[in-house]
């Protein structure tokens, strides 16, 4: 019997294997009518979530973390079912790069920032696309790595991935943690230069996860075929000699099933490409060991204390083979 | 105003709606209430600078509006300039009002420690409001459907007038026949006829 499935994702290259999911047919191999969800912003997908209107999503471990917890909205039963990518955050600054590479951690980071400050002419506004992002966290550890304290000599706003390259050309904010292809596309603009990102802050870290809610997350035939089309589809999408078809799909419009993606920064990023944090995408079930930094960064920002570490360690914890729910 | 509203705090409420027209009908039913001081969101202003700005009590989001994601986590935000929390309203003991406000595509926050008394008669008015919205699109949508077929009708019946050398209730009655054959709509032969045409104008 076919299955309908809503899963929410929102406009990145990391949503790939969803899309080509779809596109090449695998949730229909598994008996699933695959909804796809293209969202507007990441409370969108964690109210979906919430109140039954998405089955399944992708997004990253602290906000899927946060609203298990019933920390950003309504306590909301989520299951993790799989890893989705690895890494492909960059860390974009606008202006003049005092240096043509990534920034050092210690001292000439710090220099480099200082120049960088210095030419600026104000205390740099740094965005990020949500608060309980993995890009709040890498940018977090980046500053902190050239000597930099985030919360004194930064101010942070959120705003959602595709406004960054308008923001960055109107010079409304000076910086950006984004995931792909943003990054690479403002780049390829001309509007920043990258100085950091996951290859550089915490290689190979847990990126994207898949979640699953609801009634739907405790159907076990259901989410094994879910999980099953995504691991496919995350072999697919990790085969370099995809990336163009895959940049292709991604760069079509949501009505034709793609995710009006720029072409050229999208290829960039996917396996195989040139940029200096491309996308690995990888399967299997999410381990505690995967989430370990995000809870104890998490601690340190004082999102989370000892008793809600340990419910997530339950609830994340062991391939979550277990329904979860705070 | 009655004795009640009078000694009633006025409740300050946003409204954060790009759709003009929507906006203006809710800012007008809400305005309706002299208890509300009834607030929008300036063009091109990010939504969580006009929480800034007004520091409302609550804020009526159109879930279509990608910044949400600002105020969904302001209580994070380190050194925020807005001191007072903002959270989601939630009514864990009436679901079903949650799930219609999302179905239509409205969502509220409150913007104070203590959720107010009267968030739930505000969402009600604009779920009204928005599912209105949403079924006079639908009509606006099926009107537009309606004319586009007939005008492709029109066309095709002046094609074949004008290939077959026939009269306006021959073509239309060979329409009618060939959708009797196919069992299809009238408006899908004469889309087929219309392609099949420019296909052969096109060789």
């Amino acid at each position: 019997m076919t299955v309908a499935v809503r899963i929410g994702v929102l406009k990145l290259a990391d949503s790939a294997p969803v899309i080509m999911a779809r596109q090449q047919g695998l949730f229909a191999q598994y008996g699933l009518e695959a909804e796809i969800v293209v969202s507007p912003s990441w409370a969108n997908i964690a109210d979906g979530l919430a109140w039954n209107r998405l089955d399944a999503a992708v997004m990253f471990a602290p906000l899927a973390m946060m609203t298990a917890l019933g920390r950003r909205g309504p306590d909301t039963m989520l299951r993790p079912l799989g890893r989705v990518s690895r890494g492909g955050n960059t860390i974009m600054l606008r202006g003049s790069a005092p240096v043509r590479a990534v920034w050092q951690a210690g001292l000439a980071g710090r220099q480099a920032f200082d120049v960088w400050r210095a030419a600026l002419g104000r205390k740099p506004r740094l965005a990020v696309v949500h608060m309980y992002s993995t890009h709040l966290l890498i940018l977090r550890r980046f500053l902190e790595s050239i000597e930099v304290e985030m919360e004194k000599e930064t101010d942070l706003c959120v705003m959602p991935p595709t406004d960054m390259i308008h923001a960055l050309s109107e010079k409304t904010i000076d910086g950006c943690c984004v995931g792909p292809p943003w990054g690479t596309e403002a780049e390829l603009l001309g509007l920043a230069f990258q100085v950091g990102g996951s290859a550089t802050v915490l290689p190979n870290h847990i990126e994207k996860i898949l979640v699953t809610s609801g009634k739907f997350s405790l159907d076990e035939d259901v989410v094994h075929r879910v999980s099953r089309a995504v691991e496919d589809a995350l072999s697919f999408c990790q085969q370099p000699e995809q990336a163009e078809n895959i940049a292709r799909i991604l760069a079509l419009p949501v009505s034709e099933g793609g995710l009006t993606l720029p072409v050229g920064a999208t290829r960039a990023i996917l396996p195989g490409g040139g940029a200096n944090d491309v996308i690995t995408f990888t399967g299997g079930s999410l381990q505690l060991s995967d989430l370990d930094w995000i809870m104890k960064d998490m601690m340190v920002l004082g999102w989370l204390e000892e008793a809600g570490r340990k419910t997530l360690t339950r609830l994340f914890g062991s391939g979550a083979a277990e329904t979860t729910h705070a | 105003m009655t004795e009640g509203a009078l000694s009633r705090p006025s409740l300050k409420v946003l409204v954060a709606d790009e759709n003009p027209k929507r906006g203006y009908a809710l800012l007008e039913t809400l305005r309706a209430d002299d208890s509300l001081e009834v607030l929008t969101v300036p063009p091109g202003m990010a939504l969580i600078e006009a929480v800034r700005l007004h520091g409302p009590d609550v804020v009526l989001v159109d879930m279509e509006r990608a910044d949400r994601d600002a105020l969904d986590s302001i209580r994070a935000l380190s050194g925020s300039a807005l001191e007072r929390p903002v959270a989601l309203f939630v009514d864990e003991d009436d679901v079903e009002l949650m799930e219609t406000a999302f179905d239509t595509g409205i969502c509220s926050y409150n913007v104070v420690d203590a959720p107010p008394r009267d968030v739930k008669p505000l969402l009600r008015a604009a779920i009204a409001l928005y599912t209105r919205f949403h079924r006079t699109r639908n009509e606006l949508t099926e009107a537009q459907r309606i004319l586009a077929e007939r005008s492709m009708i029109e066309q095709a019946k002046r094609c074949f007038m004008k290939n077959e050398k026939a009269s306006e209730p021959q073509a239309y009655r060979w329409l009618q026949r060939r959708a009797m054959q196919t069992s299809s709509r009238i408006a899908v032969v004469a889309a087929d006829y219309l392609a099949l045409q420019r296909k052969d104008n096109a060789s």
